[in-house]
């Protein structure tokens, strides 16, 4: 068959493309070892190794941006608007799913509809609402924002898969004695684990990064920024200490790459499940 | 009679308790803020007088009869948008294509693309802005390569490729893998009987799977447009905007108008401007790649 390619033409290929993975994560391998550095050595030379490994620039900007509060603060807005993502959206798609009427048919084109606007647009009217809430400069407010935000995209995502679900399996638990959310948890939200680890996945990343919402929402204060926020202002008061830069920068991607080396597997394949589905 | 009434009523309870948090929730996140956006874009505020003045359409009006700062933005967004699109897609299929073969070093490989999409554009930007600043220039000597020498965040057009390559940069991983999960449904006996038919390589790949690859497409250009029409993290990180003020783009202007000249009514009515063409595009790109798909 001519379809196999020869061996030493797949062995060259796969050295070009390792090379060419090398080459393509090389500026992140430049900001670490320039993390590492003194000030003089990043202006004397920035692709030249640390003549020593120096952790003093972590301890610097450890200690500047509070690191363990900003960690904190991270994880209470992505777990709180985790929880309320999946436990809301999930509870509504199955509801609009199982019920046909033109009620819920209007009901969830006005859940998914707003996956369509774009955040600049409403952002001023956004703050202006959290505001008058009570919702801004919190954390917990922000976490509680992201349910409406997350829910369009998990509604949908949910709502097509419970449709898959055969409705017999409503009905025998229903004989069973079994209604309303004792049913649902029960019985359906553990059919529904493959879509929440997808939408666990794909609201993690989001959250745990976004910038613009909390920018608007919790930068006021230093005791409610998140990691990204503080290495953005971080790195407008110290233009040009680039090692205490690059240091706040590696410190703020940290856990995303810890957290996508060990999940690797799960995060591929719920982006996919996803962005298909999506 | 009164015994199904109760249970109608009951039905309609339950209905209302499993839906009613997410309509809530939404209305705070979207409806609300978007009604306000559209009542703040008839008027003139700054934000700290009171009550805005109603003014009718007159933003729009002067939106269109001559704001060189949104023109000069809308142009550098429709221009970064189609490039995105263009590009991204096209390294990514071709990546995809070489990672579908199955090497030893497959899982290895799709991590290292994927690895900068798990981080946050800001920072994406910061790294990136140290290294053509700082780290261009120890290339530049070590290589002896003029090309890195060049001013690349200071000459407007050289800025707006280091925009481009960046984004891309963080995101071809996103893109690699929904197509190689497209091309991993590609019946491998549809590639074979192609072969047998007399097809090369180059052949095989443009009537075969290039048609079967039609839905990742799909989903790969409609995700590459909704994200580029509304970039703004990394112009932020990166350029701040310039050389000049020639790389803001429209989420970029309209962030400036808003919140640093305070032209609240103004702002939001170039951000209504910018729902509409999203709306419009997005359903003009989604109908016209159904079609082909169904074709294909």
């Amino acid at each position: 068959m001519t379809t196999k390619p020869n061996k030493a033409g797949k062995i060259i290929l796969e050295v070009v493309l390792v090379l060419l993975s090398l080459l393509f994560l090389y500026p992140l391998f430049l900001a670490v070892i320039n993390s590492l550095k003194s000030f003089g050595e990043v202006m004397t030379d920035v692709i030249a190794l640390p003549k020593h490994i120096n952790f003093s620039n972590y301890a610097y900007v450890w200690e500047f941006i509070n690191y363990p509060r900003l960690f904190l603060n991270n994880f209470i807005i992505t777990g709180v608007g985790l929880l309320g993502i999946v436990f809301i959206s999930s509870i509504a798609a199955y509801k609009l799913a199982r019920t046909k009427t033109r009620w819920s048919g209007v009901l969830y084109f006005l859940c998914i509809m707003p996956m369509l606007i774009p955040f600049q647009s409403i952002m001023l009217t956004v703050l202006q609402t959290a505001k008058s809430l009570n919702m801004s400069e919190s954390t917990w407010g922000l976490g509680l924002l992201y349910w409406g935000f997350g829910a369009p995209l998990a509604v949908f995502i949910y709502h097509g898969f419970v449709k898959g679900i055969p409705a017999e399996i409503d009905e025998s638990a229903t004989i069973d004695g079994a209604s309303g959310f004792r049913l649902f948890f029960s019985v359906i939200f553990p059919l529904l684990k493959s879509v929440t680890t997808t939408i666990v996945i794909i609201d993690v990343m989001w959250i745990w990064n976004d910038f613009l919402l909390p920018l608007l929402m919790v930068n006021g204060s230093p005791s409610t920024k998140t990691l990204t926020l503080a290495a953005y202002t971080f790195v407008g008061q110290y233009t040009s200490d680039w090692q205490y830069a690059m240091t706040a920068m590696v410190m703020a991607v940290l856990p995303s790459i810890i957290v996508f080396i060990f999940l690797q597997k799960y995060i591929v394949k719920g982006v996919v499940a996803g962005a298909v589905k999506g | 009679m009164l015994k199904t009434l109760g249970r109608q009523w009951r039905e309609r309870l339950e209905f209302g308790i499993f839906t009613l948090p997410v309509l809530i929730c939404i209305a705070v996140a979207f409806y609300i803020p978007f009604a306000m956006t559209i009542r703040y874009s008839m008027t003139k505020w700054n934000g700290i007088a009171k009550h805005p003045k109603f003014i009718g359409l007159d933003n729009f009006r002067q939106i269109f009869s001559g704001d060189t700062n949104f023109s000069n933005a809308a142009w550098f967004t429709i221009k970064y948008a189609i490039l995105y699109i263009v590009i991204i897609n096209v390294l990514a299929i071709l990546l995809a294509v070489l990672l579908d073969m199955k090497l030893k070093s497959t899982s290895w490989l799709r991590a290292a693309f994927f690895i900068p999409y798990i981080l946050s554009l800001v920072i994406v930007g910061f790294i990136w802005k140290f290294i053509f600043m700082q780290g261009f220039n120890s290339l530049g000597e070590s290589t002896g390569w003029s090309i890195f020498g060049l001013s690349w965040l200071g000459t407007p057009g050289l800025a707006f490729i280091s925009i481009l390559g960046v984004s891309i940069w963080q995101s071809i991983g996103f893109y690699l893998v929904i197509y190689i999960a497209g091309l991993q449904s590609v019946p491998e006996d549809l590639k074979e009987a192609a072969t047998v038919d007399g097809a090369g390589p180059l052949r095989r790949f443009f009537s075969v799977t290039l048609p079967l690859l039609a839905p990742s497409i799909t989903i790969s250009v409609f995700m590459a447009l909704t994200n580029s029409i509304k970039v703004f993290d990394v112009i932020l990180s990166l350029t701040g905007g310039g050389p000049g003020g020639t790389t803001y783009s429209i989420a970029y202007d309209i962030y400036r108008d808003t919140f640093q000249n305070n032209l609240y009514g103004y702002g939001t009515a170039k951000a209504l401007i910018l729902f509409l063409a999203v709306l419009v595009v997005t359903i003009i790109q989604l109908t016209v790649f159904k079609r082909r798909e169904v074709e294909a």
